[in-house]
């Protein structure tokens, strides 16, 4: 296997894959599509309100099914299980990376983001700096990680459309590209979270069908595939097991640190926290979130498994083959390969097929709306345009999923990395730029504008740098060492941590009423649905709004 | 110094040993007690950090332990389970360490509603004063048990 992080781009076809045009799965994704245009069309909502947080009033089960839902993108569904059967021992930093984190999120983060009360991750930050260039800056980083984040997505849902409808990778990303960006336009956010229960649900019955029908007629497991796989591994070739081969020590810890703390910092994921009543909800739901990411979690290294035994079985094995072997888009593939290579009938391979189509719009549609959001409202609205009309933020709002739409879609025409790999990008960047100023922002108040500023441009510098070594133009061996893109936040989030408490430190503290904004959300006073921290302080200064506004 | 004689005097209830009565908490403002992880200020924040930390540290163990002792014991670490047949090192990372986060979350979302209890802090309760007091609250029906 190749030891480097990235995988060429020129290995992305699927020679295994069994690419025609298959009727029952296609009438299969097209009825789950249908379903969701149809629940986004009943939930259609024409006011911001609506459009951003549902009204902030989902409950704790639904929203932990909605976070889950939001998680178990393309990169959790497909990616995962191909990182593991490409990367052996090195996937596994990928599984530990995107649940671990939710505890972090859970203990630091959860309740107080809760009690700020604020719509999105640039209005944070934004708020709690008091500064408009925080918010940009937020805002800025809220977009690149949609963009990198569902350019994996893409990549995943063209893949996935070659099983079921053939034709071409390009005509593929084209069209799905195109059904999300339509659903996403029609309804606002109240219908993407209803969505999103019924989408978590069809992907993981999809997906455990898939573990347990190819676990059992492979004759690997009967009850409990998650364990069962455990004498399979020992089989197979040390490749798949053995620690460390195919990607160091050091870029282990770098991944899973990066990943842990991306959770932590990701937009899309910080939004489900306003969808909620109150602060135990949001507490309950990441539990309940967690538990469902799970589900998925534990079973995708024992697809994995079944997938390369197959593979290695099959006439276009070995896995690991010194020339050839499991290609990037095998990899990626390698849950509907599982269950093509498995023999089971077309309907059954085209259920899993449409599972990994549904993860990847759910979570296309929380980063778009996310994104979308980002642009109308904290830079069209709060920089641009303060005078603008409703009808004119869920244009701007909805004109810029239309043009991420187009570019997420030019740019997965070629993607240069593993869908896996692409949203472990994301989560670097989150974890460098987003992370530590909602953790010292939220833990700290003494933490200011002047140290924010300098913590989020140091953090941006130095992802954009760690990119451009690895994927764009490689400037220096060194760095790409010790800053791998997938790993930067290893070294990036302590140094943004240094840098933001620093400067903090060096220059005047934040006002009083800043201050008592991060007090409001470690008071354990409840608070009520609509409020935030803002509203509180503000009625506790006897009303007197500040004009600093 | 007004302000801080009185702060010491009601974070000073909780010293005494009358646990009903520890924390005094309704005589605190907490607008004015200072935010800083590393110096907590009330009663309140002391016991939630205390929560938080353990949690934090058992966190660490089960998350980054089994990594590193593989790196420095791989033939001791890679050795095979009896019965499950995993390598171990494999099944502390694929299985082990994902779920102990998911133990890890539930207890702390326990004491942290405990710590609510002792507080005598209750979010239901807020939560049908504020929704009656907002008016046209856009809820849907998720209700909170």
């Amino acid at each position: 296997m190749t030891p480097s992080v990235f995988l060429q781009s020129g290995d992305l076809l699927p020679e295994a894959l069994n690419i025609s045009f298959k009727l029952v799965p296609a009438i299969m994704v097209v009825g789950m599509l249908t379903l969701f245009l149809a629940i986004g069309y009943v939930f259609k909502v024409a006011d911001t309100e609506g459009m951003w947080v549902a009204g902030r009033s989902i409950g704790n089960i639904e929203n932990g099914m909605a976070i889950g839902a939001n998680w178990m993108s393309a990169a959790s569904y497909l990616g995962l299980a191909g990182l593991v059967a490409l990367s052996g021992f090195y996937g596994l930093a990928f599984i530990i990376g995107w649940t671990a984190g939710y505890f972090v999120l859970l203990i630091f983060l959860a309740a107080q983001m809760r009690r700020f009360g604020k719509y999105t991750a640039p209005d944070f930050v934004g708020d709690r700096f008091n500064s408009d260039t925080a918010r940009a800056i937020g805002a800025l980083t809220t977009i690149l990680i949609g963009f990198v984040y569902s350019v994996g997505q893409a990549r995943g849902m063209g893949l996935v459309g070659l099983y079921v409808f053939g034709t071409d990778y390009v005509t593929m990303v084209i069209v799905m590209m195109a059904i999300t960006v339509g659903y996403l336009t029609i309804s606002g956010m109240m219908g993407a979270t209803k969505n999103m229960a019924v989408q978590y649900v069809i992907l993981i019955i999809a997906f455990l069908t898939a573990v347990y029908v190819v676990g059992f007629t492979g004759g690997y497991s009967t009850v409990l595939p998650h364990i069962e796989y455990g004498q399979l591994i020992g089989e197979l070739s040390t490749e798949f097991s053995e620690p460390f081969v195919n990607a160091g020590f050091y870029l282990w810890i770098a991944t899973a640190f990066s990943l842990i703390f991306g959770t932590c910092g990701l937009p899309h994921v910080l939004v489900r926290f306003y969808t909620v009543e109150n602060e135990k909800t949001a507490r309950q739901s990441t539990v309940w979130g967690l538990f469902f990411i799970l589900l998925l979690y534990w079973s995708a290294p024992a697809l994995a498994a079944f997938g390369v035994d197959l593979y290695d079985a099959s006439q276009y094995g070995p896995t690991f083959a010194a020339n050839g072997g499991m290609s990037g888009g095998e990899g990626d593939l390698i849950v509907v390969l599982a269950a093509q290579l498995s023999n089971l009938p077309t309907w059954f391979v085209g259920l899993v097929a449409a599972g990994g189509i549904a993860a990847a719009i759910a979570t296309t549609a929380g980063l778009f709306i996310t994104a979308s959001s980002a642009v109308s409202h904290d830079i069209y609205t709060n920089i641009i345009n303060p005078d603008a009309t409703q009808r004119q933020q869920v244009f701007v709002g909805r004109a810029t999923i239309v043009a991420l739409g187009i570019i997420v879609t030019v740019t997965a025409f070629d993607p240069p990395a593993l869908v896996g790999e692409l949203v472990a990008l994301a989560f670097s960047l989150a974890a460098i730029v987003l992370f530590p100023m909602f953790f010292l922002g939220l833990w700290w108040e003494n933490t200011n504008r002047q140290g924010a500023l300098a913590g989020m441009s140091v953090g941006l510098a130095l992802w954009v740098a760690a990119v451009v070594n690895d994927l764009i133009f490689h400037f220096s061996d060194l760095f790409a060492e010790f800053v791998p893109a997938i790993g930067a936040a290893l070294v990036g989030t302590p140094l943004v941590f240094v840098v933001t408490i620093a400067v903090s430190m060096a220059t005047d503290e934040p006002p009083e009423r800043i201050k008592k904004m991060v007090r409001q959300c470690h008071s354990p006073e409840p608070m009520g649905q609509q409020q935030s921290a803002e509203d509180v302080v503000m009625s506790a200064d006897g009303g007197q709004s500040p004009a600093d506004d | 110094m007004s302000r801080e004689s009185t702060e010491s005097e009601i974070d000073s209830h909780d010293a005494s040993t009358d646990r009903s009565t520890t924390p005094r908490h309704d005589e605190i403002d907490y607008l004015s007690r200072e935010v800083n992880l590393l110096k907590p200020s009330t009663p309140f924040m002391r016991d939630h950090l205390k929560v938080i930390w353990t949690g934090f540290i058992a966190w660490a163990l089960l998350t980054f332990g089994p990594p590193v002792l593989t790196y420095f014991a791989p033939a001791t670490m890679t050795a095979r389970l009896p019965v499950i047949g995993f390598p171990m090192h494999y099944f502390l990372v694929a299985v082990l360490s994902p779920t102990s986060s998911l133990v890890l979350a539930f207890i702390y979302s326990r004491k942290r509603d405990q710590l609510d209890e002792r507080y005598g802090i209750d979010h239901t309760a807020s939560q049908t004063r504020s929704t009656s007091e907002s008016e046209a609250a856009v809820a849907d029906g998720g209700r909170v048990e």
